[in-house]
């Protein structure tokens, strides 16, 4: 069965940016995705070390005063995004356990770039309190001044380094 | 005028009900998009594809109108939202690894989840990798003062790029607007050059059977391990409770210290016998203290016990005021302040001591001390505290 076709790109970016509006207008703040990761390795760490998780700078906060740190609506909204792209991925025929990659890497070799990427990401977006979803696209909205840097230095970033992977991809 | 958006939640519960729908809205929103193809995310590297410029430009473009449309109509309070705050060094150098990561595994964090809840091994392997980099950063962020230094770095609060360029904001999103949409007809321009550069990407290798059995087999053994994980346990200990000597606490009493609040937490034995004069009884079971809500952060709250055994802030307590544990508990408080006693072979600075003691003590069990409350029972801090509260706290 062929997969339903894409959106327009510029059809997805007016949807996308309605639920980003959407969001601030009913949570008062934008979108994100490493709150995920970040707060439940906080509640895990705080299982762990409580006292040390208190005084971490990136972790503190999430769980200051012995608040229940998945308790959160950027937790949560994570996993309406888990449901929607499920939901999306099966309603266009585009379920399938697979692996993405270009013609010139082995299954094997992509896994540990994967591997290696996500872990500079989750590095990254600890640093830069947020990924693209939380600086880039929410802060980017609100024309904070760090999120438009934090964004022009992805570009940035993604395109020093494109080179050097290329085998991955084309 | 009050401005009707950002709606606010009576209950926590819609509001969490909220992010499950926005949630779901955006992540089916970049499956449509095309987010959940690592490849596709990827061209925009290798510029034969430019759909992540063009997708996340114009989401930018609609939201920032939007926000700033309602904001002109007084229809949204800006002042309510959360705006990033902006801290240029961590946020550059930041930014250019998430960068680098991304190309490195073709996804971001989002797209990760939804390419992974697509059936994309490599999303999934991605967003493990996320976890062991968030860990990774949280580890050496408090094991490095360089790090802890940069990430702090440049720190300009909460800036926005139009009071940075001195213009007003919805001049510069209209300006930001026509940018954009130069930069889309670039977009198209270098899409077309790059077309037929590189093999069309429509339909991704299917992992082998091995492969097949091991992923289910790893989500499994991941299940399993969160099942076997150590048991989160929710109360976290204030790092520094401070003691404080009964000697002190009385004589914060006499002065009449604003904002003092005392908090019995002796539990059944509280009705039983006498505490300290204007306590509030407070169970350490209770997540929910009503004196405790709304307490401004320099407020000092003194928590007392039988025996000052109290170690670590019950789970729930706002971190908000400072608190003081009575050291020694209630049973100090007897020995220092009501019964105080003189050795006989005490220096001068003990005799001296004594006799303060003395008059503390003469003040709690009623006697004359040369102020006008003499007879009243000595001062109440809960009530006396909750006039001046508000002064202190006001929000």
């Amino acid at each position: 069965m062929k997969p339903r076709a894409y959106w327009n790109p510029y059809f997805a970016g007016v949807m996308l940016g309605l639920v980003l509006f959407g969001t601030f207008l009913v949570a008062a703040q934008g979108l994100g995705a490493t709150a995920f990761p970040k707060r439940l390795i906080a509640l895990w760490a705080a299982g762990v070390d409580a006292q040390w998780t208190a005084r971490n700078p990136a972790l503190g906060s999430y769980v200051a005063g012995g608040v229940f740190p998945l308790r959160n609506w950027i937790f949560v909204e994570v996993i309406g995004v888990m449901l929607g792209g499920f939901i999306g991925a099966l309603s266009a025929g585009r379920f399938r356990v697979a692996v993405e990659k270009g013609p010139r890497v082995s299954v094997r070799a992509r896994l540990w770039y994967a591997l290696a990427g996500g872990t500079i990401m989750g590095f990254a977006a600890g640093l830069a309190r947020g990924c693209t979803s939380g600086q880039a696209l929410s802060g980017g909205a609100t024309l904070a001044t760090g999120s438009w840097l934090f964004m022009l230095m992805v570009f940035a970033g993604g395109y020093a380094v494109a080179w050097f992977v290329r085998r991955q991809w084309v | 005028m009050s401005a009707i958006f950002p709606l606010a939640f009576a209950s926590e519960e819609v509001s969490l009900l909220t992010a499950v729908i926005m949630g779901f809205l955006f992540g089916f929103t970049l499956e449509r998009a095309g987010f959940g193809n690592a490849r596709k995310l990827a061209g925009q590297f290798y510029l034969h594809d430019m759909t992540v410029f063009k997708v996340m430009f114009t989401a930018i473009l609609v939201a920032m109108v939007g926000i700033y449309a309602f904001a002109a109509l007084g229809w949204l309070d800006l002042a309510l939202l959360w705006i990033n705050p902006t801290f240029l060094w961590s946020q550059l150098v930041g930014g250019f690894l998430l960068g680098a990561g991304f190309i490195v595994s073709g996804l971001c964090p989002g797209t990760a989840v939804v390419s992974a809840v697509s059936g994309r091994v490599d999303a999934m392997v991605t967003f493990v990798g996320v976890f062991l980099g968030t860990f990774l950063f949280a580890v050496t962020v408090d094991a490095f003062p360089w790090l802890e230094r940069l990430y702090h770095a440049g720190s300009l609060g909460t800036s926005l790029l139009s009071d940075l360029l001195g213009m007003p904001a919805p001049l510069l999103a209209a300006l930001v607007v026509l940018g954009a949409g130069a930069a889309f007809l670039g977009a198209e321009w270098v899409e077309r050059r790059m077309a037929g550069r590189y093999p069309a990407v429509e339909n991704a290798p299917t992992v082998r059977p091995r492969l097949k059995l091991a992923v289910p087999g790893a989500l499994a053994a991941l299940a399993l391990g969160a099942t076997f994980a150590p048991a989160p346990h929710r109360s976290v200990p204030v790092p520094e409770f401070e003691r404080m000597s009964a000697g002190d606490v009385a004589r914060r009493i006499i002065g009449r210290e604003p904002g003092l609040v005392l908090l019995d937490v002796r539990g059944t034995a509280a009705a039983k016998e006498q505490g300290l004069p204007g306590a509030q009884a407070a169970s350490l079971d209770s997540t929910v203290v009503p004196v405790l809500a709304g307490l401004a952060a320099d407020q000092l709250v003194v928590v007392y016990d039988a025996d000052g055994k109290l170690g670590a802030l019950p789970a729930g307590w706002p971190l908000q005021p400072r608190y003081a544990v009575l050291a020694g508990g209630l049973a100090a408080w007897r020995a220092e302040v009501l019964t105080p006693a003189v050795a006989r072979d005490a220096t001068s600075a003990e005799r001296a001591l004594v006799a303060e003691q003395n008059q503390l003590a003469a003040f709690f069990s009623g006697a004359t001390v040369a102020a006008p409350a003499a007879a009243a029972p000595p001062p109440a801090a809960g009530g006396g505290g909750g006039g001046k509260k508000k002064e202190a706290g006001g929000c």
